[in-house]
């Protein structure tokens, strides 16, 4: 680790402030003292900081300028362009923030996207304002910053989707990135560390899902990917592995996976359904052979046994 | 003759970008306009997707208000499939929105208003020093204890719905989850230890004890009770706050709206303040004369707002979001459209709630000042003390593993609304489904009655109002109107520029 502060800037765009909220959330260490183990010097962030417009402003301009080196850049939000690519929808300091996203990202030692709208879009990318993730467009590379885009430690923009995420894979990235420490990325970018398992892993309702026990309708005890549109096996992330709140997760208590750590997140099927074909899923999960889940689906269903089927596993 | 001179304010944060221009004359807010500066499309984004689909949708309006926008959600689709939630989920739903509520409440004081204490514009003030030992962001004592302490009692939502922010546990018929006794069981000792600390740190007395307090006079002779009380945040808030005098700014048109919020389930031994069927009691109020409350009175006007024009208001069920973005080139000057309730402007909130629900102390202190600032910020703080014996009652009433949903079926047609009372104030969501779709759907968020713009009639949204008369001691720092605004719990870090004859006079902070 360098012997001086890491600068960290914190940059809201098109969103709704919930990873932000997550972040608050986070625990051994939480924020104030990570940022203080991980010898952070927090330049800015909107609903934290208590510095001055006009300090805020120069601070802005001494970054731009490369007077000020800024090593972690943090986006929060999808970039809005509209209106007509104008960006004009969201501005600060009367100039539109894509301009300050670009300038900003230009200078950064590391591009963060936090959450699924910095990363993809996300929800605000659906709307009429022309929003895009910072190095993707839903599924499509190249987003704001375009496919060649490299901070100047060499790396991508590093894509952390969740709505929200949690706040402790901001944080593992954020020590990751300030300790130099290998962080390989799938193709959307996503750290492997933590986008390299299925929000299904570590579901307390995977001995419902083994045997094909599944509800068909709200609080039965049971599996979810068949009736109630579960997208845990269709899903990267931790959700099950570091729990939310230190508690629980959305599957553990009886609510489907929304899939929102995927790029096309919000997909524009009706949520808490599965389309289906003769009671199977019409998407399976990936890498998985139809023909083949189909049969291993009816072996396991015909060899549940008897407290699964009468749903006395607690979950 | 008198200086003019033009302040424009640009606000951003959470909710959506805010900005604010002001005319002082002499040095005093003379008019003011209330600007929302973004747009993001939900509800037209939601025409099309699946009925149940705000639910996944709406909460992520708001990263702070979102178990809030899920009951609206969850409500409005109750109504759409005509199904009552079973007593015990009625609990549940109300536990998790209280849990947001109790924290975010001491989030506002702490995190977002009392920072202004810091500013270098009360540097004077003999408590000054011991403002920027509490309040300095993310160094100050009670900064510090509040990052620790209030993200523990959002536990409580987790082990009830999976996660916070944004889940979606609530649904037509009640909640999905079935929490068990020992569910329970940590819920009411993660709330009991949240009571323990609320009580040490923030009020400095038990929440009985400040219950008994009934009127100006008893909150002064509770000041000066004990030192617990004076040190407290809620203690020192009042020695501060009666020092810069919070208590002579942001007056505003003095009407009141709550909703009501909170059901009381079938069998509870939890009353409201009034009787009635919610805690949290329903009502309009001009001052402190209270009226029942209508929802076919609410109507939305857009004379101001970036939209298609029509005459009047519209009731969100008629409502219509098309957007229309003229610039400045006309009298449209906001995103926010304009919710008027018979009629008139109305603030909500925390002090709505305790107006309408005829809390003596909040009654006699607006009787006395009419609303402002100080008795805005301090019913915020207080809140949780009308919350949390509640959250425990039904917490200990509610059966583990017990009912907790009831199956409406395929939500297939309907028109239904759900109102409720989100942290900032009054949330409505009207839907309307048309073959398992959403056909219509409409939402006024606190932030819209609060911020509103002019309406038709040219009459002013409750915060333009509420800057009117405010005197801007220094115009590079006008602290005076973040305090206004901050008041509304607009939860935005504030940018000034300021302009007089077109010329640049510098940037300031709030």
């Amino acid at each position: 680790m360098s012997t001086r502060h890491t600068s960290l800037y914190w940059l809201q765009c098109g969103g709704c402030g919930g990873d932000t909220m997550s972040l608050l959330g986070i625990e051994s260490p939480d924020l104030a003292e990570m940022l203080d183990l991980l010898d952070v010097e927090l330049l800015w962030h909107p609903s934290l900081s208590n510095g001055s417009p006009g300090e805020h402003r120069a601070l802005v301009e001494r970054l731009l300028s490369g007077e000020q080196q800024l090593d972690v850049l943090c986006v929060e939000g999808a970039i809005i362009r509209g209106p007509g690519g104008t960006g004009m929808y969201d501005t600060m300091f009367g100039r539109p923030k894509k301009d300050l996203v670009a300038g900003l990202a230009r200078r950064a030692g590391v591009v963060v996207a936090v959450g699924t709208c910095a990363a993809f879009g996300g929800i605000s990318g659906d709307g009429e304002v022309e929003a895009t993730g910072a190095q993707f467009t839903k599924r499509e590379e190249g987003g704001f910053l375009g496919k060649a885009f490299r901070a100047r430690s060499g790396l991508s923009v590093i894509n952390l989707p969740g709505c929200p995420v949690q706040g402790e894979v901001v944080a593992g990235t954020l020590a990751a990135a300030i300790n130099g420490a290998p962080l390989p990325l799938n193709r959307y970018h996503m750290p492997l560390e933590w986008y390299g398992m299925l929000v299904h892993q570590g579901c307390t309702r995977n001995e419902y899902h083994e045997y094909r026990v599944e509800e068909h309708d709200f609080g039965e005890k049971g599996c979810m990917f068949f009736f109630l549109g579960c997208y845990g096996p269709l899903a990267y992330g931790p959700c099950n592995k570091i729990l939310w709140n230190r508690r629980s997760s959305k599957t553990r208590v009886g609510v489907p996976c929304f899939g929102c750590t995927r790029p096309d997140f919000p997909m524009p099927e009706p949520f808490f359904k599965t389309r289906n074909i003769e009671g199977v899923p019409l998407v399976v999960p990936e890498g998985v052979d139809r023909a083949h889940y189909l049969a291993y689906k009816g072996m396991a269903a015909a060899a549940a046994p008897q407290r699964l089927r009468n749903r006395e596993n607690r979950v | 003759m008198a200086e003019r001179m033009t302040l424009n304010v640009p606000l951003n944060r959470v909710e959506g970008d805010l900005e604010l221009r002001v005319e002082l004359e002499s040095g005093v807010v003379a008019d003011a306009w209330s600007s929302g500066t973004m747009y993001r499309g939900f509800e037209r984004l939601l025409v099309g997707r699946g009925a149940l689909d705000g639910l996944v949708i709406t909460p992520r309006i708001c990263g702070i208000c979102t178990t809030s926008h899920l009951t609206a959600a969850a409500l409005a689709l109750d109504m759409v499939a005509g199904v009552q939630p079973p007593p015990d989920a009625v609990r549940i739903r109300n536990v998790a929105l209280m849990a947001e509520h109790i924290q975010s409440d001491v989030r506002h004081g702490v995190l977002m208003f009392m920072p202004d204490f810091t500013n270098p514009a009360y540097r004077a003030q003999p408590l000054y020093e011991e403002a920027v030992r509490r309040y300095r962001p993310l160094k100050g004592e009670a900064a510090i204890e509040v990052i620790k302490e209030t993200k523990r009692v959002l536990e409580i939502v987790a082990i009830l719905g999976g996660q916070w922010p944004h889940s979606s546990y609530m649904v037509p018929g009640g909640i999905v989850s079935v929490p068990g006794t020992s569910d329970l069981l940590q819920c009411r000792q993660l709330l009991q230890r949240y009571r323990g600390w609320y009580e040490r740190r923030i009020l400095g007395c038990t929440v009985e004890r400040w219950l008994e307090v009934h009127t100006a006079s008893d909150l002064a002779a509770w000041l000066d009770e004990r030192e617990a009380h004076r040190s407290s945040e809620l203690g020192f808030y009042l020695r501060f706050a009666r020092a810069i005098g919070l208590h002579k700014l942001g007056r505003g048109h003095g009407h009141f709206l709550s909703y009501g919020s909170l059901e009381l389930p079938e069998g509870t031994q939890v009353r409201g303040r009034k009787g009635g069927d919610t805690l949290v009691p329903a009502g309009f109020a001009r001052g402190t004369q209270v009226d029942g409350f209508e929802q076919e009175q609410i109507a939305e006007h857009v004379a101001h707002s970036w939209y298609v024009d029509y005459a009047g208001g519209k009731h969100p069920f008629e409502g219509e979001t098309r957007p229309y973005a003229t610039g400045q080139e006309s009298k449209k000057y906001s995103w926010a459209k304009a919710p008027r309730y018979d009629g008139l402007p109305a603030e909500t909130g925390p002090l709505a709630e305790m107006v309408i629900a005829g809390h003596p102390l909040f009654t006699d202190l607006v009787a006395r000042d009419g609303p402002n600032v100080f008795v805005r910020e301090l019913a915020r703080l207080a809140r949780p003390t009308e919350l949390i014996p509640a959250m425990e009652a039904w917490l200990a009433e509610t059966t583990g593993d017990g009912k907790f949903y009831v199956s409406p079926g395929e939500v297939v047609e309907g028109t239904g609304f759900g109102l409720t009372q989100a942290g900032r104030g009054a949330l409505g969501h009207w839907v309307k489904i048309e073959n398992q779709k959403i056909a219509h759907y409409q939402i006024i968020t606190p932030t819209a009655w609060n911020a509103s713009p002019r309406d038709s009639d040219g009459v002013r949204g409750p915060w333009e109002e509420a800057l009117i008369g405010t005197q801007v001691k220094d115009v590079a720092n006008p602290v005076e109107l973040g305090h206004v605004v901050r008041s509304f719990d607009a939860c935005l870090v504030c940018t000034v520029h300021a302009a007089s004859r077109g010329r640049s006079l510098g940037e300031a902070t709030f």
